[in-house]
């Protein structure tokens, strides 16, 4: 334990020490955070609208497809759900507008009324998705129904509007989550990689293997730095960032710092064997860097850290939303924007646990000390 | 158990293969308590495998390593313990300072020492808070003899301790070694430099191919080959050219 301890004290002065090490665990992704929360990439999107549709005829889905798309032009940006999910989606700010679509919609002398709730916050949003939502249910009606123009929409349509206020904070809160993500997997891999294989090719771990304690105590003293060092950064991070974007954190709720701890422990385990299979295999820096780079890479642009999953392509997310990273990603963004507990995170916490189990068989089968 | 005339070190027919490239080939000889023992050869003849064999660093394919009666194939741990290492090639934390550096190692040997006091053995104390990467190479030679006291070992392993350094900071290495030795370590070194092991070792093996081809008191090795009416080539001048660069230079070390 004595041993431990003073390994881990050691390792942490030289963590700190390390300014480089500091510059990319703190001050890089706090730049990224702040560059990409000014910018506030919120009005250069078309609206995100979620549509829950109950018909599912040739009609219900001619018509989401005339919201999405009318010729050429891009309309709105459509998510399908369950009448539940576009409402938490409205409602936490992961889209402006929610549409339903009742069961009797399309069919020949029904009535059938088209629900559409709004955040009234997004006047802007409101009044473009309120605009092309009128326009393409009447050219879709006439074109789908084939009836003469004596039949009215109207009397057979009815559009019904209302409002909610969203807790959702836009683009700005929900980046912050994402960056604190990335940068658990930066330090979690990245400086793992480079520590260890920096003191494999150097000799540091064989003068160790030369006392009586062995090199694993050593493994542990360097895992517990990390641990700390991930937790101390995802407070940093999500700290400043919510203050210089001027947003909050977790609804409020002081639990949520709790979670968010054991988030950042659980992706940091993660990261971290990831990292010690790679350092295990690479015998040095030059080989080390790619492969790190590799499987970061990718990840940063694919587990939704910078943009909504939602604004890719869906054979991409269809793969994408299985990553250790959008998991982690995902999990942080619950407790920060949605005020969620960790306990209601069941999909990311499997999702990160399967990847743990992984992660570690890798390891502990690519490890050498030499 | 042990009296002070039982050998301290013990390697009995010491045999260990790479894939199919044989470095040693049946290595046996004794060090007793006190001594400083030569290993002397050219590079790859073998030296340092038997020194990591030693050492618990690598285990033997046949052959027995016993240090002060513990065998070091069934508990390299204890071992471990007992002794102190020089690597031949030695690394240490970047980022720490010196006085940490000996702190940390102390520690992972559950010693308490006065870092302090340990870098003044070595010449150390006036660098204690710089980093080891700001070290010459004389220096960090010392600091990595500095490391391997922490642990006051029976015995200390140097495996070229000289190597690279210029003669004044050799001078310094050998000064020291002389001093642990009087204060009563076993040490067994290896080197390349044949005046190394005339001023320091007691006795010498010298190791070629594997094997051990002469082993006695350097005095013992000349005398042999004397006898064999070998005649050096040059007549053996007073002064060596070391001697007339350490005159021209000084004696004192350049940090």
């Amino acid at each position: 334990m004595k041993i431990y301890l003073a390994l881990t004290v050691a390792s942490l002065k030289m963590y700190f020490r390390n300014k480089q090490a500091l510059f990319w665990a703190l001050f890089f992704p706090l730049l990224i955070m702040i560059i990409f929360g000014i910018m506030n990439f919120d009005g250069f999107n078309s609206p995100n609208v979620g549509v829950y549709d109950a018909a599912d005829n040739d009609a219900s889905r001619a018509l989401v497809q005339a919201l999405g798309k009318s010729g050429d032009q891009e309309l709105l940006d459509i998510s399908m759900g369950s009448v539940e999910e576009i409402h938490h989606e409205l409602e936490f700010g992961g889209s402006r507008a929610a549409i339903e679509i009742p069961a009797n919609y399309g069919i020949p002398g029904e009535f059938a009324e088209i629900k559409v709730t709004y955040d009234e916050r997004f006047q802007q949003e409101r009044a473009v998705v309120s605009t092309i939502l009128g326009q393409m249910t009447d050219a879709v009606f006439k074109e789908v129904a084939q009836v003469p123009d004596e039949y009215r929409v109207e009397n057979s349509i009815a559009i019904t509007e209302s409002y909610v206020t969203g807790q959702g904070q836009g683009f700005k809160a929900w980046l912050i989550p994402g960056i604190a993500a990335m940068a658990i997997m930066q330090t979690g891999l990245l400086t793992v990689v480079f520590t260890l294989v920096r003191f494999k090719s150097q000799g540091v771990l064989r003068r160790l293997k030369a006392t009586p304690i062995g090199a694993s105590h050593f493994l542990a003293g360097q895992l517990t730095t990390k641990a700390i060092v991930v937790v101390l950064q995802t407070y940093v991070l999500v700290i400043v960032g919510a203050i210089v974007l001027g947003v909050s954190v977790g609804q409020g709720r002081m639990g949520a710092w709790f979670d968010l701890t054991i988030l950042a422990l659980l992706g940091g385990a993660l990261f971290i064997a990831l990292g010690l299979a790679v350092s295990g295999w690479a015998k040095n820096e030059e080989t080390a860097a790619p492969i790190a780079n590799i499987i970061t890479m990718p990840m940063m642009f694919l587990s939704g850290v910078f943009f909504p999953l939602s604004v890719m392509p869906d054979w991409l997310t269809k793969w994408s939303q299985y990553l250790p990273l959008t998991y982690l990603a995902d999990g942080m963004r619950a407790i920060t924007v949605e005020g969620a507990s960790i306990t209601t995170l069941g999909t990311e916490l499997a999702g990160l646990g399967v990847w743990i189990i992984i992660a570690f068989v890798i390891a502990t089968r690519m490890f050498r000390w030499e | 158990m042990n009296s002070t005339n039982d050998p301290v070190i013990v390697a009995k027919d010491i045999h260990k293969k790479y894939g199919d490239i044989v470095a040693v080939n049946g290595i046996s000889f004794d060090v007793r308590r006190g001594e400083v023992f030569g290993m002397l050869g050219p590079n790859g003849a073998g030296k340092t495998t038997t020194v990591e064999i030693l050492e618990g660093m690598r285990d033997a394919d046949s052959g027995e390593a016993i240090i002060s009666g513990v065998n070091v194939k069934d508990d390299p741990t204890t071992v471990k313990a007992m002794i102190g290492v020089q690597l031949q090639q030695n690394a240490f934390f970047d980022k720490l300072k010196l006085t940490e550096i000996v702190d940390l190692y102390a520690k992972l040997y559950l010693a308490k020492v006065d870092p302090v006091e340990i870098l003044s053995r070595v010449g150390l104390d006036h660098r204690k808070n710089s980093q080891y990467a700001e070290l010459s190479g004389g220096q960090k030679q010392r600091l990595s003899i500095a490391v391997a006291l922490v642990n006051d070992p029976i015995v200390l392993f140097l495996d070229e301790p000289t190597t690279g350094l210029d003669p004044q900071a050799r001078r310094q290495v050998w000064a020291l070694v002389k001093a642990i030795q009087e204060n009563g370590a076993t040490i067994v070194l290896t080197t390349h430099y044949m005046e190394e092991a005339e001023e320091l070792c007691d006795r010498i093996a010298v190791v070629e191919d594997g094997q051990i081809i002469a082993l006695g008191t350097p005095d013992a090795l000349i005398d042999q080959l004397l006898e064999t009416g070998f005649k050096p080539e040059k007549r053996v001048r007073e002064a060596t050219l070391d001697d007339v660069f350490l005159n021209l230079t000084g004696r004192d070390l350049r940090e």
